[in-house]
């Protein structure tokens, strides 16, 4: 490691420092308690306040070292955590005098600490007793005084638990909810010796603002704060690292495991998504794996009713009716939707069956729903849909702009990394017609009517054109069809698209030029971008203001769509989409299809298949005849339900793989238990194209089995060979046809996984578009804003726009956070309403109100809130028995076909 | 130290235009403690979380809940204390007011007449029953103190302070001769800081300039919360240009365009005429932009504190005036470097600054003439009751203690077997020792002692040291900020090992003291669990048969009592 560093920078020369009289190598800057650990090792030094992912704080003293400064030999003692090494400095890591303080320094903590170690939660596993036997404790000296023992426990929260009489004041908690979450909701009262960590306003965790995320308990070294799973200190069997199954951020979780039961989940200190942090979705939600309503057996319909098969009976029959629906009706009656939640490995394979078993590219994903603009979008101005840059970018960037996206709560451990930036000052724009949280903390918030980010992105390029603030060289040396863009722009009525928009001018203005005036400015996006009319022109319009302002290509900048799912990036590089093959190759190409046809060894439709929007039509009109779903839950969570339960219901085989009995899954004629992300190995690819691995944890519930396995063994029963399910085996094959994957191996994915594309050599990319565009150049496309038709059609006799946002707690349809303790916290669906329009409609916090579309109607409670501005609406989808879905809109992304969850035109009234 | 809440308050509160901390000290105004709804709304405007707010409220003995409802303070100060007179005020006071209306502060700084207590947003002291009663009934409502104040050498700070008009012809002539002019002659006057440490001014000040970021602060440290001292309120009060042009000249000297003068909330006579001193530069076109129309700006800013004794560290009162805890926080980052709102800041004691007009006007080398080589100047001393001509007095660095005990003080009024010079982190200097120092720096540490703020208190000969050092102990515990553990929990333990050797048989474990003693000493974060064991170790060292008693094996198995600073 040493003579790596030497050699790379040979001009530098070496510093050295001295422990006891010998010299070592020191580096600029560090402190000398992490000189002593790079040279002693981690545990040499005994700390009790320090923490691997928090700034020195030097509280506790028990880092203490003697140190010289050569010529001026007095020693001196300091503490090791936040004195900056300096070469030449001698230090004494281990005098008499040292050993001496430490151990006083615990002596003192032990006299208002209980000593019931034996009893305590955390015996075994507690820092503070760690550090006691280590410097040597055998009594405590001091006369009985004043203590802090009788502390009462806070057993509140559903999660989070605490008992500060075994606080011993290090502030690592209240420092991990500030430095690592932001959310502030710890504090010290009072001072002194009475001084005392508080939640809120000396609170209840329930009672606080806490968010559950766990940073406190995962710090504190005693069980002072803790959590219901006893997380730190719960004794495991074994310890597996694998990736969580929640949003498209992929931490890395190491799961604790007893006797075949998921104990605990911790986030490891080494991840580099995640550092020793995730979110309460990823850290405690977990218990509905073994949920008694997990589908245990395979179930066909028989005389109407669902009822239990074997294995090989639900094969058996699934051979004999899919063979005879393609022979009949041809492989274009099938189709597949596959899965975001579902491994790399099995979206390939289930792309595969449908295109090499059936012959048809039938195969859509829920990325149509989501993030399909944002691929199609990015693909024609660059060449790739996938985000340009990665999370830890963030460390160098100078402006954030975050757009139709809510990260703190869809994405929370990039959301708190963003809320960091926000927070410490780097300039942070937001185009969201809600308040968000990290709205709060931006420079500009651009509070726009949903369905205008066309209006506003425009006028932002607008002013930068105007004022000159483009990267000219960038434009002129990567860049095609800036001069029509440019010309396109200029040509823009401002009054309109402000009129439109409700943005004033200065704003945009204002923020244009803090983006393009950044030295380097970092794009995020979420479905508020996407899941619209314009959906694609808007993701764009981004690209084009990266690629105005030169931010493509480098660290600190680029275009980072914020993926929903954990594997929404990997369904659709696996080919989950029906004019694209795996690695995104175009199915209508003859030399692509040659390709795919000697790989597969079976031939491949030359056809552009069905997205889901189509699939449902072509049911109604009879020309599907059979659907395979791994995994999705269209009859909830796709807009416009009636509609799609009644395609579903008109198909002759509905096929569901799923995890519980979902309102898909109950119209199925088969029903074939999967399992979840703990009892399968495969790999995910997270938002930042991180292709990480997923070890099995526990062994599947009951008869069910690994989404991956079915598929394959489903695929030997129609008679094409497909080895068995791992998902080392599998990786390999889709190395071999995806170009981007080229060079990953399930062996050296090692802990934190590579960025695609990875070479032949194994070589991965942390930045796309580094001296050239992956098309080329990359393509300005003038476009310009539209209205969509849900307003122009409905706004005269529905009023209010109604759009839709989540919350952190629970994670789209519910279908897992649902059933776990989450929803002690979070229990149902609010309809945010400003105060105002709350106001002339009688309605009160917490008042059922029933929203009215042209397609059908629907009641949520009210929640008056700021968060909106009047005449918008904003509700939450996680409780589907309200059916938000009856009144969403069919209106689609003109290109992508990405549904308009975003703008619906209602009215309402109180119930 | 939170760097999102540093840059939070920064930002949201535009730092001192809507200042956290002044907001959350106006909540108290009205009841004496902060409702937790107003927190919560501040919360919300600043985005920093309830705990926080509530945190900060909770720090603060003007804030915190247990001040809610109190009326009057007795001062619970050193000097005070020794001078026996808080009982009987005490007793008188309880004739107007129900106990719990009865509140402490802590140094009033009327250590040179006593009986001092705060009623009303006024200081009174010395007053007999009847002038209570005349104080509390609206009849009396002269606060104003008197003490002596006389020099031995060069009156730098107590001679008469020039007309503004004089003052502005200097400023103007020094925006002539530019910044390094003036820092040179900073350096060659060998200013060291008066508020304890020493550390050369000019050093400070060209660290901050030469600091990246803007705005830079200049930062005037006036919670002279030592009990004992009264030197900074005399010059607020009756120097308050000098003070403040001492702020803006430093200003110029380090490229700083802010200066926050924060002062105790124990002062408010201070308070008011410094207030009315900005009003006056303000008119006399020296508080603005632009100053005498130069393109240096100079924009004052008052801080009122809200009672603790820990701000007075200077990371503290950064901390402070951001509207957080006021905990002590790691250096480095040095103020110099990242001080208030994370902007390169100078913090200096309220005598520092009070020189530097001195300087401008006589250059560094007069002042370099006057006191020792390696200690500059003059030095402000406060006397208190136990002399005989009790006051505030100035001396050339490098007097002899004797002297001027004798000379200004006109000896003890009272016998008094030890001084307690430089407040309560100072050294205890027995009577025979006296003789052997001389006001400086150097004669002070070579002796084992602390010159601090040269308040000099005296200790009673029948006043018990054990008494005394459980008073100290108490002081540490009452303050300490509670982040370092060594301060927070050792200042409880030493507190309850002495109170219990006065009420109980028992007797302190010698080796226990001293290994207490020493983890404060090297553990502590900052100079208050630090400071403590100088003066225990001095009593140790000095009243070794009047503590014999309270403990088991005096100086036994290991001698640490030596008067060795800590």
């Amino acid at each position: 490691m040493i003579a790596t560093v030497q050699t790379k920078e040979p001009a530098v020369a070496v510093k050295m420092a001295f422990i006891n009289g010998k010299p070592y190598e020191m580096r600029e800057g560090e402190t000398i308690l992490t000189f002593l650990k790079r040279h002693l090792g981690e545990k040499h030094i005994p700390t009790l306040c320090d923490a691997p992912n928090l700034e020195p704080f030097g509280a506790c003293r028990v880092c203490s070292v003697e140190i010289a400064r050569q010529g001026n030999g007095t020693p001196k003692t300091v503490a090791s955590c936040h004195t900056p090494i300096e070469e030449g400095l001698m230090i004494y890591p281990d005098s008499e005098s040292v050993l001496k303080l430490r151990r006083n320094l615990i002596e003192l903590v032990l006299t208002d600490h209980p000593l019931d170690c034996l009893t305590c939660e955390v015996n075994g596993n507690c820092e503070l007793q760690d550090v006691a036997a280590k410097v040597g404790i055998r009594k405590v000296r001091y006369p009985e005084g004043k203590t802090h023992l009788d502390r009462p426990k806070d057993l509140s929260h559903p999660y989070m638990t605490s008992d500060l009489s075994k606080c011993i004041m290090c502030y690592r908690c209240v420092r991990a909810c500030d430095e690592v979450q932001g959310q502030l909701v710890l504090s010290v009262a009072g001072r002194g010796f009475d001084s005392k960590i508080i939640k809120g306003m000396d609170q209840s965790f329930f009672d606080s603002d806490c968010v559950s995320c766990g940073a406190c308990a995962q710090a504190c070294p005693t069980s002072a704060i803790s959590d219901i799973y006893e997380s730190k200190s719960v004794v495991a069997h074994k310890k597996v690292r694998t990736v969580c199954t929640y949003c498209g951020v992929g931490c890395n979780l190491e799961v604790k495991v007893n006797g075949g039961k998921v104990m605990a989940i911790q986030a490891p200190w080494d991840a580099e998504v995640n550092a020793g942090h995730t979110c309460l979705k990823g850290r405690y939600a977990f218990s509905f794996y073994k949920h008694p309503e997990r589908l245990q057996y395979p179930m066909m319909r028989k005389n109407g009713q669902l009822e239990r098969v074997t294995w090989d009976e639900a094969y058996d029959y699934l051979a004999k009716r899919l063979i005879e629906i393609k022979e009949k009706y041809g492989g274009d009656a099938i189709a597949g939707i596959s899965s975001s939640r579902c491994t790399n490995e099995e979206n390939y394979l289930m792309q595969k069956m449908i295109r090499a078993c059936f012959g048809t590219n039938n195969i859509d994903g829920c990325a149509r729903v989501c993030h399909s603009p944002t691929a199609l979008g990015m693909q024609r101005t660059f060449g790739t849909g996938a985000a340009t840059n990665s999370i830890a970018d963030l460390k160098h960037t100078d402006c954030i702009l975050i757009i139709g996206a809510n990260p703190t709560a869809g994405h929370p451990v990039t959301g708190a990394k963003l809320k960091q930036k926000a927070m410490k000052g780097t300039p942070l724009i937001v185009i969201d017609p809600r308040r968000t949280e990290i709205a709060k903390y931006a420079t500009h918030h651009l509070q726009l009517r949903p369905g205008t980010n066309v209006a506003v992105l425009n006028m932002m390029l607008y002013y930068i054109i105007q004022e000159g603030l483009m990267d000219k060289d960038f434009i002129a040396q990567r860049t095609e069809g800036f001069d029509e863009f440019r010309e396109g722009i200029l040509s823009l009525n401002i009054d309109e698209l402000e009129a439109v928009s409700g943005v004033p001018r200065e704003q945009a203005k204002a923020a244009a030029i803090t983006y393009a005036t950044a030295k380097t400015a970092m794009a995020f996006h979420g479905l508020g971008v996407t899941e619209h009319y314009q959906g694609t022109y808007a993701v764009m319009l981004i690209a084009d203001l990266a690629m105005i302002t030169g931010n493509v290509g480098k660290p600190g900048c680029g275009v980072n769509p914020l993926r929903g799912q954990n594997n929404v990036q990997g369904m659709a590089d696996m080919g989950a989409q029906p004019y694209q093959g795996a690695g995104y190759l175009d199915v209508t190409d003859p030399a692509v299809r040659a390709t795919y046809e000697a790989f597969y060894g079976a031939p491949i439709s030359d056809r552009v298949g069905y997205t889901i929007p189509e699939m449902y039509d072509a049911a109604l009109a009879g020309k599907l005849k059979a659907l395979w779903v791994m995994g999705e839950d269209m009859a909830q969570s796709d807009p416009n339900t009636h509609h799609v339960v009644k395609a579903l219901s008109s198909l002759e085989l509905l096929i569901v793989q799923e995890i519980f009995m979902t309102e898909t899954a109950k119209l199925a004629h088969v029903v074939l238990p999967g399992a979840t992300f703990l009892e399968k190995e495969g790999t995910f690819t997270n938002g930042e194209r991180r292709i990480q691995r997923v070890q099995k944890v526990v062994e599947p519930i009951g008869e069910s089995k690994p989404d991956g396995q079915i598929i394959v063994e489903m695929m030997n029963r129609l008679g094409y060979p497909q080895q068995p399910y791992t998902a080392k085996g599998i990786l390999e094959e889709i190395s071999q046809i995806v170009p981007f994957f080229a060079g990953v191996r399930w062996d050296e994915l090692g802990n934190n996984g590579k960025q695609w594309p990875v070479l032949p050599d194994g070589t991965d990319t942390k930045i796309l578009h580094q001296g050239a565009f992956k098309r080329g150049k990359g393509r300005f496309v003038f476009r310009e804003y539209v209205e969509t038709r849900e307003i122009i059609d409905y706004a005269q006799d529905y009023p209010f726009i109604l759009t839709t946002n989540r919350v952190l707690e629970q994670y789209n349809a519910g279908t897992m956070t649902r059933r776990t303790p989450n929803v002690q916290i979070v229990h149902e669906d609010v309809l945010l309403i400003n105060p105002q329009d709350a106001r002339s409609r009688h309605i009160s916090n917490g008042d059922w109100v029933r929203i009215e579309s042209a397609r059908g109607e629907c009641k949520v409670k009210a929640r008056l809130s700021n968060e909106v501005k009047p005449g918008i609406l904003s509700t939450t989808f996680h409780f589907p028995e309200l059916m938000v879905n009856n009144v969403t809109s069919d209106v689609h992304d003109s290109i992508a076909k990405c549904p308009e969850y975003k703008v619906v035109s209602v009215r309402i009234e109180k119930v | 130290m939170s760097r999102n809440l540093t840059a939070l308050a920064a930002r949201k509160g535009k730092g001192l235009t809507n200042n956290l901390f002044e907001r959350i000290a106006n909540l108290a105004q009205e009841n004496g403690t902060t409702d937790k709804e107003a927190m919560a709304r501040l919360a919300d405007e600043f985005l920093i979380g309830k705990a926080n707010v509530y945190g900060t409220a909770s720090f603060y003995d003007f804030t915190r809940a247990e001040n809610q409802g109190k009326k009057v303070y007795v001062c619970s100060g050193s000097a005070c204390l020794l001078a026996g007179t808080q009982d009987a005020v005490r007793a008188e006071l309880s004739k107007h007011f129900q106990p719990h209306e009865i509140g402490e502060m802590c140094c009033l700084g009327r250590c040179h007449e006593n009986s001092a207590f705060h009623l009303g947003g006024q200081n009174y002291s010395a007053k007999s029953a009847v002038e209570i009663a005349q104080i509390i009934s609206g009849a009396l409502t002269d606060s104003i103190d008197d003490y002596h104040v006389a020099h031995i050498g060069t009156p730098i700070l107590t001679g008469q302070f020039p007309a503004l008009d004089k003052c502005r012809a200097a400023i103007a002539a020094m925006f002539k001769a530019g910044p390094e002019a003036l820092l040179q002659a900073i350096k060659t006057s060998g200013l060291r800081g008066r508020g304890g440490a020493g550390f050369p001014m000019a050093f400070k000040l060209e660290a901050c300039r030469k600091a990246p970021g803007t705005p830079r602060f200049i930062v005037c440290n006036a919670d002279e919360g030592d009990p004992g001292a009264f030197s900074d309120r005399y010059l607020m009060e009756h120097r308050p240009f000098a003070v403040l042009l001492g702020m803006l000249i430093a200003g110029y000297a380090a490229e700083a365009e802010c200066g926050v003068i924060y002062i105790r909330a124990e002062y408010p006579e201070s308070v008011a005429i410094i207030q009315e001193a900005i009003q006056a530069l303000t008119e006399a076109g020296l508080n603005g932009d632009n100053l005498l129309g130069s393109d240096f700006g100079f924009h004052f800013k008052l801080i009122k504190a809200q009672g603790a004794y820990i701000c007075g560290e200077e990371t503290a009162l950064l901390q402070s005036i951001e509207g957080k805890r006021p905990e002590v926080r790691v250096r480095p980052p040095y103020p110099a470097q990242e001080g208030l709102f994370g902007k390169p800041t100078v913090v200096n004691n309220v005598e520092t600054l009070a020189n530097l007009y001195f300087i401008l006007t006589e250059g560094g080398e007069a002042f370099a003439q006057i006191g020792t080589q390696q200690s500059t100047g003059t030095k402000l001393l406060s006397l208190d009751s136990s002399f005989r001509r009790p006051g505030l007095y100035e001396v050339d660095m490098g007097t002899p203690l004797a002297k001027a005990i004798q000379t200004l003080g006109g000896g003890f009024r009272r016998p008094v077997k030890a001084l307690h010079i430089g407040g309560p982190l100072g050294g205890l200097v027995p009577v025979h020792k006296i003789s052997d120092l001389t006001i400086d720096f150097e004669s002070f540490a070579q002796e084992g002692f602390l010159l601090g703020h040269a308040s000099i208190v005296g200790i009673p000969e029948e006043y018990p040291m054990v008494q005394y050092l459980e008073h100290l102990f108490a002081f540490t515990a009452h303050e300490s900020c509670g982040k370092c553990f060594p301060c927070r929990i050792g200042s409880v333990r030493g507190k309850e090992m002495l109170q219990k050797a006065q009420s109980e048989s028992y007797k302190i474990d010698w080796e226990l003291f001293n290994d207490l003693i020493e983890t404060l000493a090297k553990g502590s974060l900052c100079a208050l669990g630090g400071g403590i064991p100088l003066p225990v170790r001095n009593a140790l060292a000095y009243f070794k048969e009047e503590l014999k008693p309270f403990f088991s094996a005096y100086g036994t198995g290991r001698i640490s009592a030596g008067a060795m600073p800590g």
